[in-house]
Formats: structure tokens, C-alpha cells, sequence
């Protein structure tokens, strides 16, 4: 039905390497994992067929290794011929692991100067979402607000770049996207009234070429006449005339998630964060072009195409999960698509040449709006799930502003069943906002958003999903929020971890579990795998909870004696189940 | 940024509080046209040969004051401090500060100069921005919440 081969996607594999600039070893690039998403469309696809859903249940750890930090371990290692590379949250530790060596000992560790004060301007704990290989470098970002280009081989730093400035709080958790030669970065901060933006630095020498801001003046938002076409508005300047005098300089729309690329159009894709402050009413209008998709060109930035999700965000509904770039068959015809799991727990399946909506369904329970129009694109809204400082407490909204996934857990797709999988997480949550100031590195927010239990008594699901369709094929549920990312491969295998520290694989055609272990700590990584130097496939994740700890509580954390937190009521016994640490996992068969 | 001073006189007039420097933010830090507070003595650090290096010891003007409380209540939700220590102090990416535990010390001075003059590890400094009285009445609010019950152990299970 649907024309993308598994074959072909190995060879699109192949070609998004060569053209990042990676070398491509004999092993082939299906055998590494060389960027965050596994490939330019983040598929989190692989075509290893080692572990197949017939032998995946002794699948068991062969290795383990502490990091020696305890905050969440979002992201994902890196596969580099026989190099494993992981990055940790602050203070942002590389190192690089020997996988051809008994034990597989390191080759080296590289510990940058990362400020502390960049700990205090992290909204959601201290993570990193992992590193990029191209040019021989590996290249990644540091908490305090710069971007680093690592030798390799050998570990020696090539160059470091500020991007971002702490005092206005701007921290970077995101993993760059490398084009040819540019380095394209962002900064997290929707939480202290950030001027959004996505950089693009030279790949060679870390200076930065262009930037391109979320909202303000299309001079700043490089957003072309005739060269910028929205599919759903027009006119000049629609990142200042949807907002009030101002407002958008200090109107987040921060870039934490993940990056896409398709090398035809020749356009990358992310998602923005949400509108600050979280009191909406402090903003009236549409808030161009926060909680959106936007399209860019990598070389200089310019803005082809922006799509806005969340129209004047009033629950926290951050765009910044996966765009995933997935050719398939809709109504019968053959569509470049993009695919994406919304914060606002919709899932959006867009047009990715001009960013036409083509399927919007919800894939958890929806209430604060009844469903998405196809012809204009919005939300049709209830009412009364509006919220607002004058408005009080508006009760029973769903998803909870944690999202029906978390962007920090990204989806995974497979060109063999044609099906997406992802976390999702069943909260719902009361929304009290009250008039916010801006005080320069202070968090702009406004809110208490206490959260409770959606439909069903479950916290968190694991599910498969037809984006051409917009329907739901099978379901795993979790008796806690999931907060993992998703990965598939050609054995037809899924595999995520639980929050509460289980690391599974799955049917990827059924659901039914194979193998679980558990992992130390509760999952917030995303797995991935590679072939070794010994020809066998091994499959990587990290353990570690942590990543936000308005969700967490914080019950679960034991390191600070000054530091006691009775647990949210809505998840009680998640710290019977674990606690943190920061431990990488390798199982084999 | 230009928003900066009007936005900042609004919490000071909403809650009508006697807060030094409010009105001056504009124009200078506060802190510094008032003169800055005294180096303070941590007595509860180890002190080389038992000797405790001088320093001043302060005392919060209005500790035990309700209506001042209030005021804090008020003040801890409008310079943000709620967006990284939760709504009522009970911890979010910012430690729990209303568990009786205290990482830099929990004297009058030690919590003093925590909010004055921030702490590493991300605690920004709130002097230049509220002044003394504004901390005090933050420490005032902070000493108000009750503790909760059997702090130390979590038992699990139903």
C-alpha cells in the first residue's frame, strides 16, 4: 500500500549520512546510530534484523555503566564505528566508550566548564537530548549556552560557541542538527519569557551564520516576502500583530526537541515551545509562532513555511516534539508527510512541502478542544476550557500540560508495518493563572496546574499508531506516565522503557511484550541500536529518572538531605519503584 | 528591556508593601543606594580550631508576623519564585523550602543571604531587585508554612 521499502529507507539512511558528512565505515551507516533520530526523518527506524520478534525474549543486559549523575538521562548514546559516545546532563560529560575491548573501557572523557548558574534557569531539570556525528566531530550542546565541537578521535576540543545567554534565561538541552556545514542549535526557556530562536553555525570554525527568531518582525523571523508562505495565513509581520506592543519579546516559543531534515526539499523542521506567560491573557491573539512547526532552509535560515498547532496557548502546549518525515499512501495517493504527536494531544499528519494539514486526531483524551478543522487548519476550542487570570480555576483539562507525550520522548516509525509508536501519558489537570512579571532570568510563568489521573485509572500508555488513517492499532498500558522515546527496527521489535524502570521490547505488529529487565532507574532516554565490532546486534539505553519535577515531585530524589518532598498524589508510589541514578544499558540476545 | 521597570512596581503597589528600594528599581539597584547588608557569621559550618571568623548575625525584624506572611505569600508568587521552588514552596526544579531542612543554612542570616545574594547551583540574587524588607518578608512566609507530618520516612503500600 504504501510505496517506502525497507530497502529504500536503508539507502535514504545511507545517503542522510553521507550527505551529513559522516564517514561510512563498511559496517554501513544501518549499523551505527551517527544523530539523534537515527536518520534526517528521525524515524528511530534501523534495518538490523538480528533481534527479530521471534528471539527478542533472551535479549538480556551483557553491560553497564554509571555516569556518575543523577539527573534525568534524556537522549541517547551515539554509534560511531566501534565508539560509543554519551553525553550526561550537566555538567555535560562526553565519553567516548572503546566497543571493540573487553569491557569496553574508555578512550577518553571530556569535561567542559559548564557554569552552575545554568542549573537555576532550567525549568525542567538538568537534562541533554544527545549529540550529532558529522565531519569527524561530535558535536553537542552544554546547559549554560554553548555548542561544542569534539574531535572524534582523539577528544580535543575543535571549537566552542556561545549561543545562548543564561541571564536572560536561555539554557540549551537540545541535540543539534548538522547539514552540509551547518550546525543548527536552539535554546529551552519558554518558562523565563525567551525571544525564541534556531542558529545556524559553521560546521568548520562554530561561528554563527545566521538566526532566526520564533516570533517578532519577519526580518527577524528571516522570513522572506514570496519566499515565506504559511498555508493558513497572510500578511506581513504575523509574529508582532498576533500579539500585543511587545509582548513577543518576551514570548518564549523556545526550540528544545528535535530536528528533522529532508534533503530533496532541502528544509529542516522543528517544533516551538509554548507561549509565555502561561497567564494567556497577559497576550491576546494567536502568538505567532509559538507551539508550531516551522520550516526552514539550512543554509541561511531563511523561513519557507511555519504551521501553528496551538493557536494563543493557554495550557502549556509546547510544539517541540519530533517532526518525523514518513512517505505514505493517505485517501490513496502517495504523500510526502510530516508526523507529529502534539503536547495538546493531537496527532498531526502534515503535508511537509507546504505544510497542509491532512490528518488531525487525538491519540489520548481531548477536552479542550472537540477536534482539529481540516479546511482552516484551528482548533475548534470548548469554551470553557479557556483559561486565563480573570477565569480562576478552570477545572478538568486534558491532556495535562505535561502532554499527552512529552516532547522529550520522540516517537519512532517503521516503513515495514507502515505504524508509528510512541509514550503517551494519561493526566488531566486543574489551571489556576494569575498576571505574571517579567523579571529578567526569573521564571515569566504565572500558574498552578495541579494534575490528576485521566480516564481509566492508567498513567501512561505504549502505543502503535497509522498517521495516514489517524487511528490507534494497539496499546500497551503503564500504570505510569511513559516517558521514553520509541524505537522500531526491521525484526519488527519496538522497544521503550517505564517511569518506573522496566526496559522492554515488543511485537512490533501486536504490542505483546517479549523481554523487560529492570533497569536501576526509571527510563526518560530513548533506546537505540547497532551492530559491534563483533558483528552482533546490541541494543543501548539509558536509565535515569528525572526531567521534570513538577510531574516527579521530586519523592524519588534522595540526594539532598535539605531536600524532603512528600510525593504527588496522583503518582504515590512511583518512589517504591525507583529512585534516581544514570546508568547506560547494552542487551544482546 | 523596556518593560522591565513598570512591570516591576506592580507587585510593589499591589501588595502595598513597605519595601525598600521599590520604587527606585528604575533608577538604581537598591541594594547599593541603601548601602549593603553586613558580612554574617555562619556558625553552623566547621570553623578551623573551633574559631568562628567574625561576621554579623542577623535577626529577621518581622519574624512571626502573620499579616507579613501574608505579604510573602503574595511577594514568593509575584518575583517568581514559585517557577522553580512550586507553588507553596513544597519544590520543583528548586529544592522544598518548606520542609524545616535548609541547604545553605537555616538561621535568620543564612537564609537571608541565600535570597539576597543568591547561592551557586542557579538561586538567582533577589537584593537588587526586592531589598531587605523584601527578603525578610519572602524569610517571614517561608518560616509560616507548616512542616509536614513524619518527614523523614516515606512508607509504601496500601
Amino acid at each position: 500500500m504504501r510505496p517506502v521499502s525497507a530497502a529504500s529507507l536503508a539507502m535514504i539512511l545511507t545517503l542522510a549520512a553521507l550527505r551529513a558528512g559522516a564517514a561510512a565505515p563498511a559496517a554501513g551507516a544501518e549499523g551505527q546510530w551517527l544523530m539523534p533520530g537515527g536518520d534526517y526523518a528521525t524515524t528511530r527506524f534501523s534495518a538490523l534484523t538480528q533481534i527479530n520478534s521471534t528471539n527478542a525474549r533472551t535479549l538480556h543486559p551483557v553491560w553497564t555503566f554509571s555516569t556518575g549523575v543523577l539527573a534525568g538521562h534524556e537522549g541517547q548514546p551515539l554509534v560511531v564505528g566501534d565508539t560509543m559516545y554519551v553525553i550526561t546532563p550537566w555538567p555535560n560529560v562526553l565519553y567516548a566508550f572503546d566497543l571493540s575491548k573487553e569491557g569496553y573501557p574508555l578512550r577518553w572523557k571530556y569535561r567542559p566548564d559548564v557554569s552552575p548558574n545554568a542549573i537555576g534557569v532550567s525549568c525542567c531539570d538538568t537534562v541533554n537530548r544527545g549529540a550529532f556525528y558529522a565531519d569527524g566531530k561530535i558535536i553537542y550542546n552544554l546547559l549554560d549556552g554553548h555548542t561544542v565541537a569534539i574531535d572524534a578521535r582523539t577528544g580535543k576540543e575543535l571549537w566552542k560557541t556561545q549561543i545562548a545567554d543564561v541571564a536572560s534565561g536561555e539554557t540549551v538541552t537540545m541535540a543539534p542538527l548538522v547539514v552540509k556545514d551547518r550546525v543548527i542549535v536552539g535554546a529551552a526557556g519558554g518558562e523565563f519569557g525567551i525571544y525564541g530562536w534556531t542558529k545556524g553555525l559553521d560546521l568548520k570554525t562554530g561561528a554563527v551564520v545566521w538566526t532566526g527568531h520564533n516570533m517578532g518582525p519577519d526580518t527577524e523571523m528571516l522570513a522572506k516576502p514570496g519566499d515565506f508562505r504559511p498555508p493558513y495565513d497572510t500578511g506581513a509581520d504575523l509574529g508582532v500583530h498576533t500579539w500585543p506592543a511587545d509582548a513577543w519579546r518576551t514570548g518564549g516559543a523556545p526550540v528544545w526537541g528535535w530536528l528533522s531534515y529532508d534533503p530533496d526539499l532541502d528544509l529542516f523542521f522543528y517544533g516551538s515551545g509554548n507561549a509565555g506567560p502561561y497567564n494567556a491573557e497577559q497576550r491576546p491573539g494567536d502568538n505567532k509562532w509559538t507551539s508550531s512547526v516551522l520550516a526552514r532552509r539550512p543554509e541561511d535560515g531563511s523561513l519557507v513555511w511555519a504551521y501553528q498547532f496551538t493557536p494563543h496557548d493557554s495550557w502549556d502546549y509546547d510544539s517541540t516534539g519530533a517532526m518525523v518525515l514518513a512517505d505514505l499512501t493517505i485517501g490513496g495517493k502517495p504523500v510526502k508527510a510530516l508526523v507529529h504527536f502534539d503536547k495538546n494531544g493531537f496527532a498531526y499528519t502534515l503535508d511537509r512541502a507546504t505544510g497542509k494539514l491532512l490528518v488531525a486526531e487525538p491519540f489520548v483524551k481531548v477536552n479542550w478542544a472537540s477536534r482539529i478543522d481540516l479546511q482552516s487548519g484551528r482548533p475548534v476550542l470548548d469554551p470553557s476550557k479557556q483559561t486565563g487570570a480573570s477565569k480562576g480555576t478552570v477545572k478538568d483539562i486534558c491532556p495535562c500540560l505535561e502532554g499527552g507525550v512529552s516532547p522529550a520522548s520522540p516517537p519512532a516509525y517503521s516503513p515495514r508495518t507502515h505504524l508509528f509508536y510512541s509514550s503517551t501519558n494519561n493526566l488531566c489537570m486543574d489551571y489556576t493563572s494569575t498576571r505574571a512579571t517579567y523579571l529578567k532570568g526569573t521564571p515569566f510563568m504565572g500558574i498552578n496546574s495541579p494534575y490528576s489521573v485521566g480516564p481509566g485509572g492508567y498513567l501512561g500508555t505504549f502505543m502503535a499508531w497509522d498517521a495516514a488513517t489517524g487511528r490507534k492499532v494497539w496499546e500497551n498500558k503503564e500504570e505510569f506516565p511513559n516517558w521514553s522515546g520509541a524505537l522500531v527496527t526491521a525484526g519488527d521489535v519496538a522497544f521503550y522503557g517505564t517511569l518506573d524502570g522496566w526496559f522492554k521490547s515488543v511485537d512490533a505488529r501486536t504490542g505483546k511484550v517479549l523481554s523487560k529487565f529492570k533497569v536501576g532507574s526509571g527510563v526518560v532516554g530513548n533506546p537505540i541500536t547497532f551492530r559491534g565490532p563483533d558483528g552482533k546486534q546490541y541494543v543501548a539505553v539509558y536509565a535515569g529518572i528525572g526531567g521534570d519535577w513538577l510531574l516527579l515531585a521530586g519523592d524519588v530524589r534522595s540526594d539532598d538531605p535539605a531536600d524532603v518532598r512528600a510525593p504527588a498524589d496522583y503518582v504515590k508510589d512511583i518512589g517504591a519503584h525507583t529512585s534516581q541514578g544514570g546508568l547506560i544499558w547494552i542487551f544482546a540476545l | 528591556m523596556s518593560p522591565l521597570p513598570s512591570q516591576l512596581r506592580l507587585p510593589c503597589l499591589l501588595l502595598g508593601l513597605a519595601v525598600a528600594g521599590c520604587s527606585q528599581h528604575a533608577a538604581a539597584p537598591a541594594a547599593a543606594s541603601a548601602g549593603a547588608p553586613p558580612s554574617v557569621s555562619y556558625p553552623s559550618h566547621v570553623n578551623a580550631d573551633g574559631r568562628v571568623p567574625p561576621g554579623a548575625t542577623l535577626h529577621n525584624p518581622h519574624a512571626g508576623d502573620k499579616a507579613v506572611a501574608a505579604n510573602g505569600a503574595q511577594l514568593f508568587m509575584a518575583m517568581n519564585c514559585d517557577g522553580c521552588h512550586g507553588p507553596g514552596a513544597a519544590g520543583a526544579v528548586g529544592p522544598n523550602l518548606g520542609d524545616g531542612r535548609w541547604r545553605y543554612g537555616g538561621s535568620d542570616s543564612e537564609v537571608f543571604m541565600s535570597i539576597y545574594y543568591g547561592r551557586p547551583k542557579g538561586m538567582p540574587a533577589f537584593g537588587g531587585a526586592i531589598g531587605e524588607d523584601g527578603v525578610w518578608t519572602l524569610a517571614t512566609y517561608l518560616r509560616s508554612l507548616p512542616l509536614p507530618d513524619n518527614l523523614p520516612t516515606q512508607s509504601f503500600g496500601k
